[in-house]
């Protein structure tokens, strides 16, 4: 079993307060605020345009490079290692590249357009362990070798020369691992990682996952459509709906108790395995209206 | 028809030499049957991706067969070809009586109003710069079946019928969300009154809710039009909710086919009960521990004169039939 995480005694980690995200008249985040705390998965859960990447996408200050969004107003308080917390959104580009990678990682869909075509893996993750950490080129390589054997990768010597399309989708997902979790982050931001995955390779990188933050007891925001997934990964549950923050809670909380009628008509339209576990005909969903 | 069946069948026991084995005694012949069907796709030094490997099912009258598996199994290529979208390398499709398998593509006209397919992609299943209602009146008209204000009403009727209203006809596909789409292409499919319906992972790309009431749709258009499903998916969950029965794939070849209750909880080959156990539940107190492995699925990619051993495939209970291991 999964212990109990005390949530309240330990200050957060990642605070967002009242974040509003906008591009052009468009307000993809509208106002919302939620933490995460040591040790814990926090899973942000929402349907398309929801708001939820985009959420992730301010929180890596990502969301002005290449988008165009803008963050309105709020605040997005990190504690760092030597628990001093700076606000994100007032933090300068310069300061934000020492923040990413080093101290907040973020794993995105689909592994192929994050990796270079022309680049071996290996040097790849070697690469991020060298902008980030200083170590040689042959010291670094070594912390690659050692972090593609972290994420269970066979034959991980092979591997490292090999180039992302030598691999399975599976494969280069705990290639994106191995990268983020080399600096040793704090956080871990984690958008639709298994999405594009097939479901037992699904399984193995949520297992992955979970293990590796058992061991290094870092954070984790799991970005997400899939309620299976946020049943099984989440001890608190963010549910978005255009924009806003609908719901928070625990996981039980959330799926035993939902309080607010669109998370209810959000569960009632996920089908769960075994639901129909001595019927024989098909069954329609019983929809509620949110 | 049924002798040429039997002939084909010969002595090897098949999941569908006696498809109403689970006793009963009227006899509905399938709409659609197939047999010892392969695809082969030539890649470079003379290899072939066996995509397809001798598949024999069959389909009745008004049921859903799901067919799952993940990525590369072939689940795809045998929707495609099953409404003879490519063309096998062996084996036979019999629709409704009739060897289609190589009919030319004039007669297959008239055959393939008895069968139509939904894909993934509504936005690119439909013209961007055509109204939604030209899209849905295309099949109508390419058949002769209605022409000036009868095409008109026909259209609106379709329209209804998914759930949408007759003035959407005249808007343009970027102006539906991707349910509404969905919907559409579902119209387009029924405008002929097909038998069958083939389903390529029609709902796996819509949000949840939207994704439960456009099968609650196809569930209520299979009751009221006694439509069969092949529904393909790579989504157990939802298998479970829409099938009758389900076959399960694994490198183009089915190695458990069975009533639903069956297959989801009396899983008997080794990969379905993996791929069942990978599937992760909605809901927190059913959550699993697992191993952490990190196999993969082999490729389904032969030398020449090499190729997949052979499943032989054992009825366990009636109707269900899992491959030796």
């Amino acid at each position: 079993m999964v212990p109990e995480i005390e949530t309240e005694a330990s200050s957060p980690i990642l605070e967002v307060r009242n974040l509003t995200v906008t591009f052009g008249s468009f307000t993809a985040v509208d106002g919302i605020s939620f933490s995460l705390h040591e040790g814990q998965t926090l899973a942000v859960v929402g349907e398309s345009g929801s708001g939820k990447s985009v959420t992730a996408l301010s929180i890596m200050r990502l969301v002005e490079l290449g988008t165009r969004g803008r963050i309105e107003s709020g605040e997005i308080l990190f504690r760092g290692a030597n628990g001093e917390v700076t606000d994100l959104v007032q933090e300068s580009e310069d300061a934000m590249r020492q923040v990413r990678g080093n101290q907040i990682s973020m794993i995105f869909q689909e592994p192929l357009t994050s990796l270079n075509p022309v680049y071996t893996v290996g040097d790849q993750v070697a690469e991020a362990v060298m902008l980030h950490q200083r170590l040689g080129r042959r010291e670094a390589k070594g912390r690659a070798l050692e972090m593609m054997r972290q994420v269970r990768i066979p034959d991980p010597d092979q591997r490292m020369g090999q180039y992302p399309h030598e691999m399975s989708g599976g494969m280069r997902q705990r290639v994106m691992i191995a990268m983020a979790l080399s600096c040793d982050p704090r956080v871990l931001i984690a958008d639709e990682p298994t999405t594009a995955l097939d479901v037992t390779i699904q399984a193995q990188i949520l297992g992955l996952m979970r293990d590796l933050q058992r061991t290094r007891s870092a954070a984790v925001m799991i970005i997400t459509h899939d309620m299976g997934v946020v049943a099984e990964v989440a001890d608190q549950v963010v549910v978005m709906n255009q924009g806003q923050v609908v719901e928070a809670g625990s996981v039980f909380d959330i799926f035993e108790d939902p309080k607010e009628p669109y998370t209810r008509a959000l569960l009632a339209a996920v089908p769960r395995l075994g639901s129909m576990a001595g019927r024989s005909d098909p069954a329609p969903f019983d929809l509620v209206a949110p | 028809m049924t002798s040429e069946l039997q002939a084909g069948a010969g002595e090897a026991m098949t999941p569908d030499a006696d498809p109403r084995s689970s006793g009963d005694s009227a006899v509905t012949l399938p709409l659609v049957e197939v047999r010892d069907l392969s695809k082969q796709f030539p890649v470079e030094n003379r290899a072939k991706v066996h995509a397809v490997e001798n598949v024999s099912l069959h389909v009745d009258p008004g049921e859903t067969l799901a067919v799952v598996g993940e990525s590369g199994c072939g689940k795809s290529t045998l929707a495609h070809l099953i409404v003879r979208l490519i063309e096998p390398t062996a084996g036979r499709i019999i629709l409704d009586g009739v060897d289609i398998t190589s009919v030319s593509r004039r007669a297959m006209r008239d055959h393939r109003r008895k069968m139509q397919i939904i894909f993934q992609d509504p936005f690119a299943s439909l013209d961007p710069r055509r109204p939604v209602g030209k899209a849905v009146a295309e099949p109508l008209v390419v058949h002769k079946v209605a022409s000036g204000s009868a095409l008109d009403d026909q259209v609106a009727a379709l329209f209804t019928r998914v759930g949408l209203t007759p003035d959407m006809a005249r808007q343009f596909p970027h102006q539906f969300s991707g349910g509404q789409r969905q919907r559409i292409c579902i119209a387009r499919a029924l405008a002929l009154q097909p038998k069958l319906v083939v389903a390529d992972e029609a709902v796996s790309a819509l949000d949840v809710s939207i994704q439960a009431q456009v099968i609650n749709l196809m569930m209520e258009l299979q009751a009221e039009m006694g439509l069969s499903y092949l529904f393909i998916s790579h989504d157990l969950a939802v298998v479970e909710r829409v099938s009758h029965r389900v076959a399960v794939m694994y490198l183009g070849q089915i190695v458990e086919i069975g009533p639903r209750s069956a297959i989801f909880e009396d899983a008997r080959h080794s990969y379905t009960q993996r791929l069942l156990d990978a599937v992760p539940i909605a809901d927190p107190r059913r959550r699993r521990e697992r191993p952490l492995i990190s196999g993969e699925i082999p490729s389904p990619v032969w030398a020449p004169g090499t190729g997949p051993e052979p499943v032989t495939l054992v009825e366990v209970n009636p109707g269900h039939f899992v491959a030796r291991e």
